[in-house]
Parts: structure tokens; sequence; C-alpha cells
């Protein structure tokens, strides 16, 4: 224990009585106690979850393949000027073992390298969409009157248009690039998550404490950051692993469509390219497949976790 | 795009305008001395057993709103969505960074002599106020503008390719929404059987699964390996879609490109309607049911699961906007003549006034689709024709 | 005739959580004789409603019963399922709490009548046109319009749903009816309505009746005898009379002492309890002739679907220093609004007059802040007035946080606490609410607004969530604040007893406007207005099956 109690536990105020040193670090080190058996309760939930963990595996392996592509297969592996002896449209064997592309190049270098990107956009987008959605929820919810009815029209709007036409659009009048692609999508699917902070916002918002704080004399920041942010912020949380899923899903798609950095590698390009060449009418169906599972692979892992995060904050879920 | 339909507010719920204030309501008093046509053995003794003194009761709710209310109120939500549409339409196109037309030069090799060409066809010359004005009135007197790629009128191409969209779509979305309405239920009601588990990660593996990539691999396994269904198209050339092996030969074009918008937007269904019938199975209600004496399949067909749609149908339509779209890369796909391939094609041109036109109309259809869902809720659920 | 008979039953259930099995219910024998009426009492976890579940089999898959059921000397355990459901609502059948969930939504009331009518056709209502001129007959005997049948449960008021539930109970002629806390959640007068005539109707046809409540006295103005729960075990069981009037166990004392008979001098002013709060002063204070909070012509209007609606109509109020004011009204009476109004939170109509200590109450944001500090308000239930997430000390400084107070900031803290009984306080400061009981979450309400120094405190219903053998210790508290403190309080509540037992002077409140207002002994014993004698006649009083005997 630390001689130091934090300053939560007590307050410095000048006219303590001295046995308030002592109730203080007993209340503190209570503190601890209970957050460290949150922690503990909530890691063991984490772990009695098998596919979480399996999920969570799954991640650190693409995140770690993706940090060290560079030092596994060299950038210039996918220089086609550097393939030309390479065989092309090869199979998997153990030489290439999951196959190559039209210019010789190896597919799993590729797919090692689109790791980055797809992970890169995945993450990004849902941040920002992340940041968007929560504004915009709390804003929803704790807002009346007119100002709390334009941003839900707003929200509204959002939630009936799909996010993928409205992605479309402004990647295909923005210049192209990763980054237009991470604007595109966060800028686009960040409805569902306002809504359902909203409703979160809604629910708490009716709760007593916050009309106690109102008593208490508290004004709109201290409400919003006080009580309501804190209060949506699990809720955030496991969203945000639920989300980088449909963004990695939504990349790829823009990607297919053409809309992507066609000078960085991302598995929704290796899907275009397989696709400009027919491979799947071809018989190249390592072309196909593989940049598909990797994809599959990488969502499902992330679902699995959002799940799991989810019914930890909410027990109710958990018979699910 | 989330799951997670346990957050969304009951449709009808915490709307009370006021801090416990009822007063009196006038209009319904129950009356003991109405004689009725109940002449049983018993009840004559008894009429007036509860004594509620025949005065109204003070704590009654107050009657439902007017159709006529709902219905212009869902009217303009629906039409202030679409301005922003058209708006948006505009000025996305418009606005953004990036000139249109250096964008379109970028691509394709052009002369300064035909960029300004471009431009005052595009009316890019004139002031902005100008060009959305013309914009307005063409939306209204239906042109569109005039597409790059096709060289033609870009609302003659929408009216062209809109029938087969609205086929593909239609067929999927009704299949979609069944399947997962009726397995989620079944999956909900089963919890943790070996159905369930099948059904839930099934569904868990589709959701994590691009529409598109799904396409190509039933191109890759049924059409290409396996020859048993056409890769592309809608119907074979030189046949007439309206005999009778036209008719066969349009439903086997429908098959492939249906299954892929079909697999991944019923898997979001089945979850949704599994979650939430799994939080109506928990309701006092249930238990009232059950003590009196139905069957425990009784329980959940006629108790239940109506209330578990409700909510359910709500989320469902607002997902329907997400199948539609999901026709662009599915059409792309399988070269399937509707508008998500025109989507596709507008894109690789690029074809901007195509892109536009058909950007406005696909949110249009999605827009339209939402009101009349907001239509059929209110027969639904009886909560909301109070609201 | 058919009798129900618990035999040495105990239920538990299998949880997967660390706790590992929960006992719900422990060693419980009952007898429910035919034609008897038996009531059972007990507070929130008590365990009364497993042990009622296990009459008719409807225990969740999770719970094990040791013991034996017998229902008309049958084995419940040994039936199959066809026969159970045969059994139910046949032979046995329960009033549910009709005000929370216990009709469906989505299905017309007079569908679910004829559903339990269509399982149960007993050779009498085999026919659709049969069973629907029954289900017609039972709402006219539950004093419904037949109208209603056609009406979702959303459409009718928590007493109309209560007697839907009543009618769809004796649909079938059963010869046994449970009712779950029938009353609970409707107000005093609509109780009586429901209580009376639920008692009549199983009187004439000789149905036993099961009843469990939470409120001893709703349970002894209709049951002959009383079983109190504790815990999953039987505490005391005997004859109403006997258990109400002459209790034996400490527990059941308290329970009856949050029934203060109004006009007994013993509990005027004088709540009962186990843990009287302490006056310290040698000379306390006591009401004096000083107006802290003035209210003039004070109405609150709101716009709802039907257009403008007067919630408050022109309220005269003044509340004076050391004064305890306890404004009584049933739900939908407007008097939480008229607290809202007078703490500064609900806009009021022009012309209202609202004062605090002499000065009009302010507008501005920032003055309307300066007064909250001297008048604060204490919501109704304390479980939902504490952020689930914050600590006791969290809770109780939040005020001076945002009051911008920021010396001496723990020294207040603890003084609020100490004042508000929660001792030692700095054993409290770090727990959260989960850890604490109903009545120490309470204090730490009160605390919270004490900590602010304030001159009168509102309070809204603050007893009525907590569990009856917690009350007593609650008033006690207000009394001793005023006492040591010469603090002011307005207290709205719905309880007539609670007037009785802690305030100097009443309001009655009906749809909006005061009917009668004076000293608490004047009012209480000699009511003047209609309104409030018929209040008064409705409190149900402790023992001898008053509402039965009065019918």
């Amino acid at each position: 224990m630390s001689a130091n109690t934090p300053a939560e536990a007590a307050p410095g105020s000048p006219d303590r009585d001295p046995r308030d040193g002592g109730a203080a670090i007993d209340g503190a080190k209570l503190v601890r106690e209970r957050r460290l058996n949150n922690a503990k309760r909530n890691w063991a939930l984490f772990r009695s979850d098998a596919p979480a963990v399996v999920g969570a595996l799954v991640l650190l392996f693409f995140v770690v393949i993706a940090l060290a592509a560079p030092l596994i297969a060299p950038a210039t592996m996918l220089d086609v000027t550097q393939q030309l002896e390479a065989p092309r449209y090869a199979p998997p064997s153990l030489d290439h073992p999951l196959g190559t592309d039209g210019l010789g190049r190896e597919l799993w270098v590729r797919i090692l390298w689109g790791a980055r990107v797809s992970i890169l956009v995945g993450v990004a987008a849902t941040v920002m969409s992340m940041v968007i959605g929560t504004i915009m929820g709390l804003a929803a919810g704790h807002f009346s009157g007119l100002f709390g009815g334009i941003i839900m029209r707003i929200i509204d709007f959002f939630i009936v248009l799909p996010s993928l036409l409205l992605a479309i659009v402004l990647s295909s009048v923005l210049e192209r690039g990763v980054f237009t692609i991470v604007i595109a999508i966060g800028l686009t699917s960040w409805a569902s998550t306002a809504r359902i902070v909203r409703s979160q916002t809604l629910s708490v918002e009716s709760r007593l404490y916050i009309e106690r704080a109102r008593i208490l004399g508290a004004g709109h920041r201290h409400i919003l950051f006080r009580h309501l942010l804190p209060a949506v912020m699990p809720l955030v949380l496991a969203n945000t692993t639920l989300t980088v899923g449909g963004a990695i899903i939504a990349e790829s798609t823009l990607s297919f469509l053409g809309l992507g950095d066609t000078s960085k590698e991302s598995w929704g390009t290796i899907l275009k390219n397989s696709m400009d060449v027919s491979a799947a009418t071809s018989g190249y169906w390592w072309y196909v497949l593989t940049p598909g599972i990797a994809i599959l692979l990488v969502v499902l892992a992330f679902t699995m976790v959002g799940r799991a995060l989810e019914a930890i904050i909410n027990p109710a879920l958990r018979s699910r | 795009m989330s799951t997670s339909s346990h957050s969304d507010p009951r449709p009808g719920g915490p709307a009370d305008p006021g801090p416990a204030s009822d007063p009196a309501n006038p209009a319904t008093a129950s009356d003991p001395a109405n004689p009725g046509p109940g002449t049983g053995t018993t009840g004559s003794g008894t009429a007036s057993a509860m004594g509620s003194n025949g005065s109204a009761d003070i704590d009654e709710p107050p009657k439902g709103g007017s159709f006529a209310g709902y219905f212009l109120r869902k009217l303009g939500g629906a039409a202030t969505s679409m301005v922003l549409v058209i708006v948006l339409g505009f000025f996305a196109f418009r606005m953004l960074p990036g000139d249109p037309v250096l964008k379109i030069a970028k691509e394709r090799p052009m002369s300064p002599a035909q960029i300004a060409e471009l431009r005052s066809q595009y009316g890019l010359d004139k002031p902005v106020i100008v060009q959305f004005w013309d914009y307005l009135v063409g939306i209204v007197t239906g042109d569109l503008g005039e597409s790059y790629v096709y060289r033609k009128t870009v609302s003659s191409l929408i009216v062209e390719y809109l029938g087969p969209t609205l086929l593909l779509t239609g067929t999927a979305a009704v299949i979609a929404i069944g399947m997962g309405l009726w397995l989620g239920q079944l999956s909900a009601w089963r919890r943790n059987s070996l159905f369930d588990r099948l059904a839930s990660s099934t569904s868990l593996i589709f959701w994590s699964v691009p529409t598109f990539w799904l396409g190509l691999i039933l191109l890759m396994v049924f059409g290409g390996t396996l020859q048993w269904l056409p890769t592309g198209g809608m119907i074979t050339p030189g046949l007439d879609p309206w005999s009778a092996a036209g008719i066969i030969d349009v439903i086997k074009h429908l098959i492939l490109p249906v299954i892929s918008l079909v697999a991944v937007v019923y898997a979001q269904f089945l979850m949704i309607m599994r979650a939430s019938l799994i939080e109506e199975m928990s309701e006092d209600y249930l238990t009232t049911a059950r003590a009196k004496g139905l069957t425990e399949d009784e329980v959940r067909r006629r108790h239940a699961v109506p209330n578990a749609l409700l909510p359910t149908v709500t989320v469902v339509f607002l997902h329907i906007g997400g199948l539609i779209a999901g026709a662009v890369t599915v059409e792309a796909v399988f070269s399937w003549p509707g508008l998500g391939k025109l989507t596709f094609e507008a894109i690789r041109g690029p074809d901007l006034p195509l892109l536009q036109g058909t950007f406005v109309v696909f949110s249009a259809i999605i827009i339209v689709m939402n009101l009349a869902a907001d239509l059929v809720y209110r027969f639904l659920d009886p909560r909301v024709r109070r609201a | 005739m058919t009798d129900l008979c618990f035999e040495n039953v105990s239920i538990t259930y299998r949880t997967s959580s660390s706790r590992g099995d929960v006992v719900a219910v422990s060693e419980v024998s009952l007898d429910l004789p035919a034609g008897a009426t038996l009531g059972i009492a007990g507070e929130s976890g008590s365990g009364k409603t497993t042990l009622i579940m296990s009459a008719l089999r409807l225990l969740p898959k999770s719970a094990r019963l040791d013991g034996r059921v017998l229902l008309g000397g049958k084995d419940l355990s040994q039936l199959n399922f066809g026969q159970i459901r045969a059994v139910r609502w046949s032979q046995a059948s329960i009033v549910f709490q009709g005000a929370l969930h216990s009709l469906n939504p989505v299905r017309e009331v007079g569908w679910q009548i004829i559903e339990a009518l269509t399982h149960h056709a007993k050779d009498i209502w085999t026919s659709p046109e049969k069973r629907k001129a029954r289900m017609l007959e039972l709402l006219e005997e539950v004093d419904l319009d037949i109208a209603k049948a056609s009406a979702f449960p959303h459409e009718l008021s928590g007493g109309q749903k209560q007697r839907i539930m009543i009618a769809m109970a004796l649909a079938c002629e059963p010869d046994i009816i449970i009712a779950d806390e029938p009353t609970t959640a409707l107000d005093v007068i609509v109780q009586k309505q429901i209580l009376s005539g639920l008692a009549a109707l199983v009187d004439e046809r000789g149905i036993s009746l099961l009843m469990i409540s939470h409120d001893l006295a709703v349970l002894s103005s209709v049951c002959a005898d009383l079983a109190i729960m504790r815990d999953g075990r039987l505490v005391e069981y005997g004859s109403s009379d006997q258990v109400c009037m002459q209790p034996r166990e400490d527990y059941t004392k308290q329970l009856a002492g949050a029934f203060p008979q109004i006009g007994d001098p013993e509990s005027r002013l004088n709540p009962r309890t186990l843990r009287p709060a302490e006056v310290a002063r040698t000379q306390p204070f006591t009401m004096s002739d000083e107006v802290v909070l003035e209210a003039k012509d004070l109405s609150v209007s709101f716009d709802t679907r039907r257009g403008r609606e007067r919630a408050v109509r022109g309220v005269d109020l003044s509340l004076r220093r050391a004064e305890i004011l306890s404004v009584v009204g049933q739900s939908g009476s407007g008097k939480t609004t008229l607290a809202r109004a007078l703490l500064g939170l609900q806009k009021v109509d022009p012309g209202s007059q609202l004062a605090f200590q002499g000065k009009a109450l302010p507008r501005k944001a920032k003055a309307l802040r300066a007064f909250r500090r001297q008048v604060q308000m204490i919501l109704q239930d304390p479980a939902g007035s504490l952020n689930p997430k914050r600590s006791v000390y969290e809770a109780v400084v939040e005020g001076l946080r945002v009051q911008g107070i920021r010396d001496a900031e723990y020294a207040r803290v603890l003084g609020a606490l100490e004042a508000a009984e929660l001792t030692p306080a700095e054993d409290y400061l770090e727990s959260i609410p989960q850890e604490l009981s109903g009545g120490q979450r309470q204090r730490v309400v009160i605390a919270g607004a004490l900590a602010l120094d304030p001159q009168v405190l509102i309070a809204d219903e603050p007893v009525a969530s907590l569990d009856a053998s917690v009350r007593g210790e609650i008033l006690s508290l207000f009394l001793a604040l005023k006492h040591n403190l010469g603090m002011s309080a307005l207290i709205i509540t719905h309880d007539l007893g609670l007037a009785w037992n802690i305030a100097d002077t009443v309001a009655v409140m009906k749809e909006g406007e005061i009917v009668e207002y004076g000293e608490v002994d004047s009012v209480l014993e000699n009511p003047q207005h209609a309104y409030t004698q018929e209040l008064l006649a409705a409190v149900p009083r402790l023992g001898s099956q008053s509402l039965v005997r009065n019918d």
C-alpha cells in the first residue's frame, strides 16, 4: 500500500482530523481492491468465452504480421519488375504456399502487406465513426427541443440511407487514397453507433441521479461529462470492436468497386484484381479464396471479441 | 451493421409528456348500471362488487392520435430525407475538393479545349446558385443530365435498369426476412440447443463476409466448376422474357445473385430476431400464459413471437437499405443489368452525372420503402397507434 | 373443493456464478384449507413469490424443490405436464400484478380472457359465442365496461388492468385464487375498491384465497390468517389479529410499525423504529412563525396532445422554519409537479408567485444555482438517485463541487454523513451504492443534500420504495433534522400515516388543487373535505379483515 493517498480518496482539506489519514488510506485500498476485483471478474468472464479468446489470438496474429510485414517479406517482393521469372497463376504448392497472381507475385506476400492497409483503415474509420456517433448520440439524447430534434433528424437520415451508398459518392469525388477511404467510411457509418448511444443516453437521462444532479445545481457540462459520457463509454468500446469488422468489409467493398488506392495493397484491392482477370470463372480459385478468408477471419475475430465485451458490460446478454 | 438490437428503445415507449399529470378523462365511464348481455347465474348478484362508484377512471390513458397525424408526421420525415438527398446529391458532386472535370481529365487524356467543352456541357461555368436551380428544375422534370459513358440521358438509363434491380432486391428481401425471422425465433426458443448453435454460428460467419466475395465464390463453384447455373446477365439472349422458357431462364439467372444478397442479410435478421425473442422470454405475461395452461408451443406462437416481432420489424426495415446497397457489388459480380451495375459502370467511368442519378434514385427507393414500413408498423403494433 | 398444502418446502436456485446455489425458500409448511384466506407478508427477497410459483409448478428449470406441494391431496411433482396444464387455471389461478407486464401488450384483453376459457372448456363454454358471453359476464362482475373487452392493456389504467387480471382468474371457476401483490402501485382509493371486490367475489363463491404482499395492512384487511416470511423462512404464522396486534417477533413488530393507526396518540410525531435518530439539542427546534418558502396562486400547465392541461392549479402554501409540511395526494394529483415548481425545476404559469425568505425566486441559471444551495430535494427512489459507479464520497461531494464550494470538502462530507446518521462515516466513504442497503442509500442521498447546508428539504415519497422495516428509521431522521438543525421540510406522500407520524401540517391535494390544508391533528382527526374523508376511509387498517367485514 502506498503512503501517498490518491487525491480522490483524501482531498487536501486543511482542517482534517488526524484520524482522517487512516480512514482515507483504508478508503483508497477499498477502491483499489474494488477495481482489481472488477478487472479480475471481467477477465475471468472473458477467458471463459472460448470463441472470444480464439478471436483475440487471431487478431494478435494478424496485427503482428501486419506490423512485421517489411521484415518478413521486403517490399521488393511486390515489385512486378522483380518477378519477371516467377510463374504466373501458380496454384498453391510448397514453393508458392498461397499461389501467385497474374504478375507472378506471391499471394501470401500480398495478403501480408494488405493486412496493413485493411486493418489500419478499419480501425481508423471506426475511431472516426465512434467519435462522431458518440457526440451525436449524446447530443440527441441529452438535449430536448429544437436542437435535439434537428440532431435526431440528421441521425435518422444517416440510418435510413445505407452507408455504402454515401461512401461510394464521397470516395468517387475525393482524391483516391487511403485517407479518403477512411473519411468515406468514418463519415457515413456512425449512425448506428449514434442510435445506440442515444438510447443508452435516454435511459440514463431518465434515472433519478441525473435529476438529483440538477437539483444540486449542475449544468449541462457536469451532466454530460460526469454522468452521461462515463455511462455510455463501455457500450461505445464494445461497439467499436464490433464496428471494426464492418469497416474492414466496407473498405474491401470500396476497393473492389475501384474506389481504393490502387498503389497500395489491401485485401479489397487483391479481390478487385482477381475480378479484373475473371479469376472466379478461370479456375484461379486461390486468387479469390485467400483474401476473402483473411477478411472472414479478422472480421469474425473482431465480432467474437466485441460480443464478449458486450456481454461483460451487459449481463443481460450473457445468456445469448 | 450491428446486432445490438437490445439497446433499441421500444417504439412508443418512454414518451410521456409531463410528469404525473393525467387529469380527469371524461370520455369513458365504466358504468355499473349497464345491463349488457351477460345474464349468467352469478352475474346479477355481484354486478357492482368492485364498487367503483361509476365514476370515470382518472388514470385511464388518453385515446390514441389520428392516423392522419401519424401519416403526415412520417411523410414529413421522408420528405425531409428526400430534400437532404437531393441537396447532398448536388453539393457532394460540385462543392467537394477536387474539380470533377479535372478528375475525369486525369483519368483519360484530354486537351484544355476538351476540358472547357466538358465544363460548359455540365454547366460548370455558371454560378453555383444557377447550377443548383437548373439541377432542381431537372429533378422535377425528370432530367438528370446526360451520361458521359453511355451517351444517353441518365433518366432513360435509370428507367431501363430499374426493373431488374427491383426484381433482384425484392426477391432477396422477401426471402431474407422470411428466413431470418423464422430461423431466429426457432433459435431463440431452443436457445443453446445444437440447432441454435449451428444457426447462430452460420449467421456469424455469413455476417463476417463481404457480399461480393460470397458472390465470387458462388460464381466459381456453381458457374465455373460445376457449370450448373448461368454466370452473368438476366436472360439468355434471344429468349422472350414473358414466355415460359424465358421465365425459367430468368429464375435460373436469379438464383446465384439472390443467394449472395440473402446470405449476408438473413444472418443479421436472424441475430436481431433471436436477441429480441430472448429478451421477450423473461417477460411476465409469458408466466401468465403458462399459468393459464398453455403448452410451450402455444406460449411461443401466440404470445412471445408476436411481441418479439415488433422491435425486430423496425430494425429489419432499417437494414433493407443495406440490402439494396448490396445490389451494387452483386450486380457487378453477376453482370445483372440493374441500377447496381449502372452504378458500378458510373464509378469506373468515371461518369459523374450517371452516379449522381443512381444515387438519388437508390436513395429515393430506400426512403419510400422506409415510409411504407412505418405505415405497416402502425397496423402491427397497437401501442404505436396511441403514440 | 380443493385445498393447497405446502409440506416442508425448500426451493433452491442453481446458479452458474460463484455464489453457487441460492436458497430462496427453506422448510416452509403452510396450509390453505378449502374456503380459507391466507396472506403471506414479506419484503423483497423473502422468497414469497418463489413459494407461490411452486403451487402451479411454474418455477424455472434452474429451481429445485424439496418437500411436497399438495393440491387437492395430489403431489404436484408426480403429475405429468399434460395433467399440470389441466390443473392450471381450472383448479388454481393467479392474479398477477396487472399494473406491470402480466398482460400481453399486443393482444386485446378480451382475447386474453377467452384464451383461458378455450383451454379449460369444462363442457360449459364449448362454443365461441358461449365463451364470448362468459367473458363479457366476467367483465361485468369486476365492474368494467364491456366495451373494454377490445382494449389493449396500454389503453387501461392500473386499476382497470388489475380488474382484467381478476376477471381472468375467475374465468374457469377455480377453487383457489393466488394473488401476487394485487394492489401494489395502485392508489389507496383504487386499492380499496380492488381489495373489497376481490374479497367479496372470493367469499361468495367459497374460493380460497392465497395472497402475498409486502404490505401487512393490505393482507390483514382481507385475510383471516397471516404468515410472515423473511429470507426464505417462515417467521410468524397465526390469525391476522394476533399477528398484527400481538406480534411475537421483533421483525413483525417493525413491519406492523409501518402502519400507524391515525388518531393513535402514541404514534403521533413518533414513528415506530428500533433505531430512532438521536435528538442532541437540549432545546430542540420547533415550528416557528418565520416563513421560509412561500407559494401564492401557483399554477403549472403542460402542453399535451389534448391541449394545455393544468397540473397544478392556484396553490397557496407557506413553509415556516422548522416546520414539516406534508402534501398528501394520489398519483396524478400534481404533487410532484408542485415540488419541482417550488425548486425552480419546472416552468410555472404567469401570475404564480414563489418566494424564498421573502424574495422572489430567481430565474437566471446562476442565481438559481445559488438558490438550490438553500432548498434541496430528496427523490423517491434512493437506488436510482445514486450513480451506481460513484462512491459514497463522490455522491455526497457532488453538490459541493457543482456549487463551487472548495474549502473543507472532506470535513463537510463527513459532517453531512454523520448528520444523516450513517456512522461511522469513514467506513462508508468508498462504498458504492450496490454495497449499501436501501435505508443506507437513502441516508447517503440525504447527506448529499445536507452537505450544502440547506434551509429547506423537499422530499418526494422518501420511504415509498424502502422496505417497511426501514421506514421508521428514515422518518425519525427527518424529525431529528428538524429538531437538531431547525430545518424545514416539505414531504410529498400518498401515505396519510406518514403525515401522522412526523408532520406538523398537512395539505391534501386533488387534481392539482389543495382541497384541505391545516394542522395535522385537526385535519386527520376531523377532516372537513369529502375527499380527505374518502382518503382516510380507504387507508387499510391493521388486522380484523376490515375490508371484508365492512362490506
